[in-house]
């Protein structure tokens, strides 16, 4: 709350806009989530209209990105409930309006960049995106001042979301091989299905993509970037049933980050419908990594067998010359 | 900040994951704690048994090889278990393993080289070390919640117990009967304490 109202205050210091600052969030108290409900509708429709393009590819992608605003709409309604069924600041709580007024800086900072995400394709990856997603929520514009990063934490919330989304499907696909429902993949089909699975969350941004990468190389995101990447791999190998406790660690992780920047920069550059061009680079990266892996078997077998020779013959010299004494 | 909340986001993931030994972490402070802690030591019990396999390429066909080998095996037991502990908890192992493979068993080799009294100094100032080092993680644990972490501080009580025979059993056999003993044995554990520095941040 402090941190809105100091929002607020940069706000009325920026634009001098008093009278609208203070407006909707009293809206705010009182609407109801119906309101909000028909808000998102009206908005939505209003993003189709804009977004109507003849192209076959560009309506096939605004059909999928209204898909992912009901998604994050979904989202954003756990989330709330959630919110609700953590806090227990207030005994007759079971109101979620009235639990709203007590939900954390972090959690309305969660909503509001949740319902940025479908102005992104209109706006970018920006403030105004940011902007334009609280105000549908019926909050100021000015609440974009909690965003001391602003764009970076738009692309980083989306980025996390994502990545909590596959580790879901991931878990889900775990326990059903677990429960006997589904069969247990091959490692390499499970990291080319994740490693997809994971791209795909990107096309309906696809167009605003490389913005987002270059904010994600930003010298002051870069930690955060790198953390999520990693957690991610790390992820997709610990349900590929990855255990390894040795260098192998390392060598795993940083070939599936390879192999995934690579072909989300092959993704953007593809143009082919349903970015089939993607997935064959992807396969076919896949395969490299497979006959990496024989290859370095073989040869460690191999070496194995000329070291045990070497150390025979060793053996045999010593015998030959008396120096094999016991100690 | 928003970060802030990208970190709890990631913590209700972690929860639902499986674990035995070590109980759920409630906050990434913990969690890092914890992972230090199992990153150091699987270090160590990786280090100790690259120490005894050098010993044994030295000293495999003598008669204290029966002794060492017998040392070693319960030193593969530890790291087995802290193996699968690494695994189940998801914690990164050291990224020094290479280092450690090779520094032990050179340390385990040139010791041995010295003879028997040399390994078995060795063997003292290390399984002194490691068993130190045991000995403050459990401080830390008990300290900070010993009902919490009752599987986890059997199993390091357990390891502690096994490497405190080891340094007996060193003892036993000679170890300070070396000329240089106090040097090299002061020198094998200040090696000790920088990897065990070097294993929890690395």
């Amino acid at each position: 709350m402090a941190a809105l109202l100091r929002g607020l205050r940069a706000g009325r210091l920026l634009r001098g806009l008093t009278s609208v600052v203070a407006a909707p969030t009293s809206t705010h108290a009182q609407g109801s989530s119906l309101r909000r409900g028909f808000h998102f509708a009206a908005l939505r429709l209003q993003d189709e209209s804009k977004f109507d393009k003849p192209s076959a590819s560009s309506s096939s992608s605004s059909s999928s990105s209204t898909t992912t605003n009901e998604h994050h709409q979904a989202h954003s309604a756990e989330q709330d409930t959630e919110a609700a069924s953590q806090q227990d600041f207030d005994p007759n709580g079971s109101d979620q309006e009235q639990d709203e007024d007590f939900e954390t800086e972090e959690q309305r900072q969660t909503r509001i960049l949740t319902a940025a995400m479908e102005f992104v394709p209109l706006h970018g990856w920006s403030m105004e995106a940011i902007a334009a997603g609280a105000e549908s929520l019926g909050l100021s514009s000015a609440s974009t001042g909690m965003f001391y990063n602003g764009a970076g934490d738009l692309v980083l919330h989306f980025i996390s979301q994502c990545n909590s989304k596959l580790t879901e499907i991931l878990a889900e696909q775990h326990n059903q091989v677990q429960l006997g429902q589904a069969e247990p993949k091959k490692t390499a089909d499970f990291l080319r299905d994740a490693v997809e699975t994971r791209l795909r969350m990107y096309i309906p941004y696809i167009e605003t993509w490389p913005q987002a990468m270059s904010i994600l190389l930003l010298p002051h995101n870069i930690p955060d970037s790198l953390k999520h990447l990693s957690s991610m791999v790390d992820d997709i190998w610990y349900y590929a049933g990855d255990r390894s406790t040795d260098m192998n660690w390392y060598t795993k992780r940083a070939v599936l980050t390879g192999l995934y920047n690579t072909t989300e920069l092959v993704m953007l550059q593809d143009s082919s419908p349903d970015f089939q061009d993607t997935w064959t680079f992807l396969d076919n990266r896949i395969q490299d990594v497979v006959n990496m892996a024989t290859t370095a078997k073989q040869m460690q077998s191999t070496g194995e067998a000329v070291a045990q020779g070497l150390m025979g013959a060793a053996v045999t010299l010593k015998n030959l010359t008396g120096l094999n004494q016991r100690r | 900040m928003i970060r802030q909340s990208l970190r709890c986001t990631g913590l209700l993931q972690n929860s639902s994951r499986a674990y035995s030994v070590i109980p759920p972490p409630r906050d990434t402070e913990e969690k890092d704690m914890m992972h230090r802690m199992l990153r150091v030591d699987h270090a160590g019990e990786y280090g100790a048994n690259r120490i005894y396999a050098g010993q044994m390429a030295v000293l495999g066909r003598s008669r204290t090889g029966p002794l060492i080998q017998q040392m070693w095996d319960q030193e593969k037991k530890h790291l087995a278990k802290f193996n699968d502990i690494l695994a189940e908890n998801r914690v990164r192992p050291t990224a020094l393993l290479p280092l450690w493979n090779l520094a032990g068993f050179v340390l385990g080799a040139s010791t041995a080289l010295l003879g028997k009294e040399g390994a078995m100094a060795c063997t003292v100032a290390v399984e002194e070390s490691i068993s130190e080092h045991y000995n403050s993680q459990i401080r830390a644990l008990m300290e900070s919640d010993p009902e919490r972490y009752t599987e986890l501080l059997q199993v390091i009580k357990e390891f502690r117990d096994d490497e405190m025979d080891h340094h007996d059993i060193g003892l036993e056999h000679d170890a300070e009967s070396l000329p240089g003993y106090w040097l090299l044995k002061n020198a094998i554990q200040l090696g000790c304490k920088a990897a065990i520095y070097a294993s929890q941040r690395i």
